[in-house]
């Protein structure tokens, strides 16, 4: 409709509306122009770090999603370079598969700008669509591999610490921490009810039924988070996400490595020693406080859940490290869960900020080893953090276990772009909760992996 | 504040109208602004999801191939029946509880009482999208709410067994519910005012209960009111976003972020990249939204010539 | 409210004979009230609690004022006060929406409902159709539709599409075409003032409470608005408070585990946030609530 108007009067009135309509096209046009420079493939040049990027600027301020706990990285990197302007932004980190910075860093290649230089993600699973391009945008995560961290800093990350962040040879991330797990045990319990902590699954189990019998309401462990099976299936060498290729994964949830370990939770689960309550829900530290005694899980549990005021509160010379439990016959493998990884945008103004920035977070003792509740994947931090924590007079056991453990995680368990704790938390979780066993619920759970595989545009076997 | 005057709509406006051309240019002038708005943000929208929902991703024309991947998605038919429980529960209880309490609103003589009411169950539509989901996060969470009791009588320990998918069409309806049905409630109660007092009172004369009254007088009278609120929430609901939205940020994904199915169309275009999946979801919703808004406009009632 | 109500005797209830009857209408009224009154105070309340009164004290005790502060100063805290650049783009938003919404649709209604022109009848067609369409089923084409033009994350985005309010010029077609006095009109227009003038000099000065009223309706609905900026500011840079709200929450270890840390947000301070993020509203719900129940039950009743 033509917004044409006669008659004096009413051409004061329309003069606001015709700035508006001109300041407007203005603005789409303006859009536009910028949408050609601000980062496409057009007019960025080739840099010497192995992506095209954009025109750098030094001065330029870098802005950095973390998640909550990840703020202190941020604080520590202030602290320690006050030349650099950082806006720190707080998301939920993806977690639980949320898939919040995929779907954002979408609408930034639609939008042709706005990409944040850093990003924290709590996942492991996001180099394999940070890799590729998108939109017709350059992929989003910047090739760390080619010159722009130093390969003698890449080098000594903890060996297959990086393997979630490698694609085809290319890395597109740092790893914060390595998540093995490994059995968490509270020794002052142990001592009191002399108990044995259990080596193998056969022993844990059993020591599970006999808690149950002979000091009801303590625990051996949760399945009320959605990393529940990267705790229990991936070290049982289930088959649940061995992805085979780029865009390949085979699926079978009916093993006898999958049900030996659904079985065993199903016993667990039923006589009230596994709980299906989230360690980080205020219910499982109102109910549970002193009840823990002992939880498979990854190191960062140390800082997160047993060390914590907020949380469990375990007081010190209590809490004990063992390896992973093995299944009979089998040498210890363990599963991870999460342990984020940090990317650098190659949208990025200041890529020296932001390589400085992910650099300091994962390597400097400022933070992996003065604050960081995890295990570094940084080998020279994870030496510095097992020697100041164990020197902290904190736990009661030495925390070799954990450095073993580091070493042993089965590598059958891939990272596809799907998220496996999406996948649990939806089908598992809330039917867990209504009392089906878990052995039943196999084949469901195989049929939502393959499903959203699928919708991932994943060949699936 | 002057009341607006509650009286027929006439159509025929034959008094002291402008004359001829200089009223037409007038009158598109006045209408300049909204008639763009209309294009832009009414219909070119429809026609440009109307395009993509029927093209693949290179432009070239796709048939149905856009709607049945859709439809063949594991994700699709679930998230239909989720949001057909939802409407269904919250429906049914807008049009029973939102008359009932309408009518006893109506029936109480003290003023400041009936006033102080309609105002209570009004008020939580000042609380809406995010907020008011927010705030019943707390009310569902059985740690911090303020009806716990009520929880655990129901045998809810915990958040998660709150929001276990079985119990959420219900959780969702309460949610709109409250959030809703004041405003439906006050429009009610404008509606029984202009129901004839002698009616009533000659109904009363004859012996008619109050009961009698309510069904044979006042609900008549009523019925093109709630199948405009049917019809307007039934289109609402089809839309159901933010709180399954929040609901999954908030249960550590329990809640599935592709519950609804516009969190569908959000997860296509955003994380699968398939803009023109996502826009076979939108025409879908969308034609479901003006089919049952052409029904009322045509059938209803409430804009027909008088 | 205009209710005509003759008082009689027989006291509250109409017609509602015998005790037992008027005591379970009592009954019934009271449960809806507590469900309806209940979560709003029992979420003011919460705000002046600390995180562990919250969790483990009865839940209808107020906490202290040192509570309260404490819970601001956490919420304005977080992430260099956020909290407050999302109120003002919030308002920005709103208010930028309401004066486009109100420039476009008075004009139009008044149009509409005295002066003929050819594409009229369409143009109210299509308003009524597109008013029952929820403004949400449109938000994704939109997204794509502005995609096009490159306007995602500006401003803009978000005030254009809400300025788009069809629901106000029906209610505005409504108001002149029933309560406007055509005679005035007619007699201005003798004496010879233009079109132009017989709006702005008769019409707009009559039409005080229907712009109030559509003012209203707009401004609530913009700034409860969440999928529409939720979808095309993809960056926390440019968040309403409604958007906000997800990053608080993604921010509170009790909904989110993984976000136990400095930069958390507890429990009370949510609630907070909560409150503020209704606050302007609240408060126009409140001040404006005898002339909006007024105008809510108006435009469409007739037998």
């Amino acid at each position: 409709m033509d917004p044409a108007v006669t008659g004096g009067k009413a051409r004061d009135r329309v003069r606001g509306l015709r700035h508006l309509l001109a300041a407007l096209g203005g603005a789409g046009i303006l859009t536009l122009a910028l949408a050609g420079c601000g980062g496409g493939d057009t007019g960025a040049t080739t840099g010497s770090y192995g992506f095209p990027q954009a025109a750098q600027d030094d001065k330029a301020a870098i802005t950095v999603w973390v998640d909550a706990d990840r703020t202190k990285a941020a604080d520590a990197f202030k602290k320690a370079h006050p030349e650099v302007a950082v806006q720190v932004v707080t998301y939920d980190g993806s977690a639980n598969g949320s898939n919040s910075f995929r779907t954002k860093i979408q609408l930034f290649d639609r939008t042709g700008s706005g990409w944040p230089d850093v990003v924290f993600s709590t996942q492991n699973n996001d180099a394999a669509w940070a890799a590729q391009r998108g939109n017709g945008k350059q992929a989003y995560a910047a090739v760390l591999n080619s010159g722009l961290v130093p390969q003698d800093t890449l080098g000594k990350f903890t060996a297959g610490a990086l393997n979630p962040c490698t694609v085809d040879g290319k890395v597109y991330c740092l790893r914060n921490d390595l998540a093995q797990a490994v059995l968490w045990f509270n020794k002052s319990l142990f001592d009191q009810f002399g108990y044995r902590v259990p080596a193998t699954w056969q022993e844990y189990q059993a020591l599970g039924e006999r808690v149950a019998r002979e000091h009801p309401g303590y625990i051996v462990g949760t399945v009320g988070d959605a990393w529940t099976p990267e705790v229990y299936f991936w070290s049982s060498k289930c088959q649940a996400n061995d992805i085979t290729g780029p865009k390949a994964v085979t699926v079978n949830t009916g093993t006898p490595q999958c049900r030996r370990a659904a079985a065993m939770l199903d016993v667990l689960i039923r006589n009230g020693t596994t709980p299906n309550v989230s360690v980080f829900a205020p219910e499982f530290v109102t109910r549970y406080s002193g009840k823990v005694l002992m939880m498979p899980g990854p190191a960062w549990y140390a800082g997160a859940i047993f060390n914590n005021p907020q949380s469990l509160k375990v007081p010190a010379g209590q809490l004990g490290v063992a390896p992973p439990p093995a299944w009979p016959g089998e040498d210890a493998v363990t599963g991870n869960v999460g342990g984020g990884t940090w990317f650098v945008s190659s949208h990025s103004k200041n890529l020296k900020a932001a390589e400085a920035f992910v650099e300091f977070a994962t390597t400097a003792d400022d933070y992996q080893v003065a604050v960081a509740p995890g295990y570094p994947a940084y080998g020279p931090a994870a030496q510095k953090w097992v020697t100041k924590q164990e020197s902290s007079g904190y736990y009661a056991t030495d925390l070799q276990p954990v450095v073993t453990a580091g070493a042993s995680i089965w590598s059958g368990w891939g990272s596809g772009i799907f998220s496996q704790e999406a996948i649990w938390a939806k089908t598992m979780t809330p039917a867990i909760a209504g009392g089906k066993s878990l052995v039943d619920l196999l084949p469901a759970w195989q049929t939502a992996i393959k499903n959203q595989a699928r919708v991932d545009g994943y060949t699936v076997t | 504040m002057t009341v607006v005057d509650e009286t027929a709509v006439p159509v025929a406006v034959a008094t002291a109208r402008p004359a001829g051309r200089r009223a037409n240019v007038m009158g598109y002038g006045f209408v300049a602004v909204y008639a763009l708005l209309m294009l832009v943000f009414g219909l070119l929208p429809v026609l440009y999801a109307g395009y993509l929902g029927f093209t693949d991703d290179t432009g070239r024309f796709a048939g149905l191939a856009n709607f049945t991947r859709v439809a063949g998605d594991f994700r699709f038919w679930p998230a239909v029946s989720h949001v057909a429980l939802y409407l269904l529960v919250w429906l049914v209880a807008l049009v029973v509880l939102v008359t009932a309490l309408a009518i006893v609103v109506h029936a109480i003589r003290i003023r400041w009482l009936g006033g102080a009411l309609r105002l209570v169950f009004y008020l939580p539509g000042a609380l809406a999208g995010a907020s008011s989901v927010l705030l019943w996060l707390f009310v569902l969470d059985p740690t911090a709410s303020p009806v716990r009791p009520l929880l655990r009588l129901l045998g809810f320990d915990s958040f998660v067994q709150v929001v276990v998918p079985g119990n959420l069409p219900v959780v969702f309806a309460v949610i709109a519910f409250w959030t809703g049905a004041g405003g439906w409630i006050v429009i009610m109660y404008g509606a029984l005012n202009n129901i004839g007092a002698e009616v009533i009172e000659a109904a009363r004369v004859d012996g008619a209960s109050v009961v009698q009254i309510a069904w044979r007088i006042q609900l008549p009278m009523l019925r093109r009111w709630i199948s405009y609120m049917c019809v307007m929430s039934l289109a609402a609901g089809t839309q159901l976003f933010v709180e399954p939205q929040l609901l999954a940020q908030a249960s550590n994904a329990v809640v599935p972020n592709d519950y609804s199915l516009n969190q569908l169309a959000y997860q296509y275009a955003f994380q699968q990249n398939d803009f023109n999946g996502a826009a076979a979801i939108s025409l879908l919703l969308l034609v479901v939204a003006l089919a049952l808004s052409a029904v009322f406009v045509t059938r209803g009632g409430l804009f027909e010539k008088g | 409210m205009a209710a005509q109500h003759t008082r009689s005797p027989a006291g509250r209830l109409s017609g509602v004979s015998g005790w037992s009857g008027r005591a379970m209408v009592a009954v019934v009224l009271a449960v809806f009230v507590v469900f309806f009154a209940v979560p709003i105070v029992w979420l003011l309340l919460a705000t002046t609690k600390s995180a562990r009164g919250l969790s483990t004290g009865n839940p209808f005790t107020p906490g202290g004022a040192g509570d309260l502060s404490a819970n601001a100063e956490q919420l304005f805290g977080f992430q260099d006060g956020a909290v407050v650049t999302w109120m003002s783009h919030s308002a920005m938003y709103a208010l930028g929406a309401l004066v486009v919404t109100l420039v476009a649709s008075i004009p139009a209604g008044y149009a509409l409902a005295l002066t003929p022109f050819r594409a009229r009848r369409l143009l109210l067609v299509l308003t009524l159709i597109v008013m029952l369409i929820p403004n949400t089923a449109l938000v994704l084409p939109i997204f794509l539709e502005l995609n096009a033009v490159g306007l995602i994350g500006s401003p803009l985005s978000v005030i254009l599409p809400m300025s788009f309010f069809p629901f106000g010029v029906y209610l505005t077609y409504l108001y002149f075409s029933t309560s406007m006095p055509r005679d005035l009109l007619a007699a201005a227009r003798i004496d010879g003032c233009r079109e132009i003038q017989v709006f702005t000099r008769i019409a707009l000065p009559l039409a005080t409470p229907i712009v109030a009223l559509v003012a209203f309706f707009s401004f609530v609905q913009n700034w409860n608005n969440f999928f529409l900026p939720f979808v095309m500011l993809p960056s926390s840079d440019g968040y309403p408070m409604q958007v906000g709200l997800t990053s608080l929450l993604a921010s509170t270890p009790a909904f989110n585990p993984s976000s136990a840390g400095s930069q958390s947000v507890q429990l009370p301070a949510l609630a907070l946030a909560t409150v503020v993020s209704v606050l302007p509203v609240l408060v126009v719900f409140l001040v404006s609530q005898r002339f909006l129940v007024a105008g809510m039950t108006a435009g469409g009743t007739k037998e």
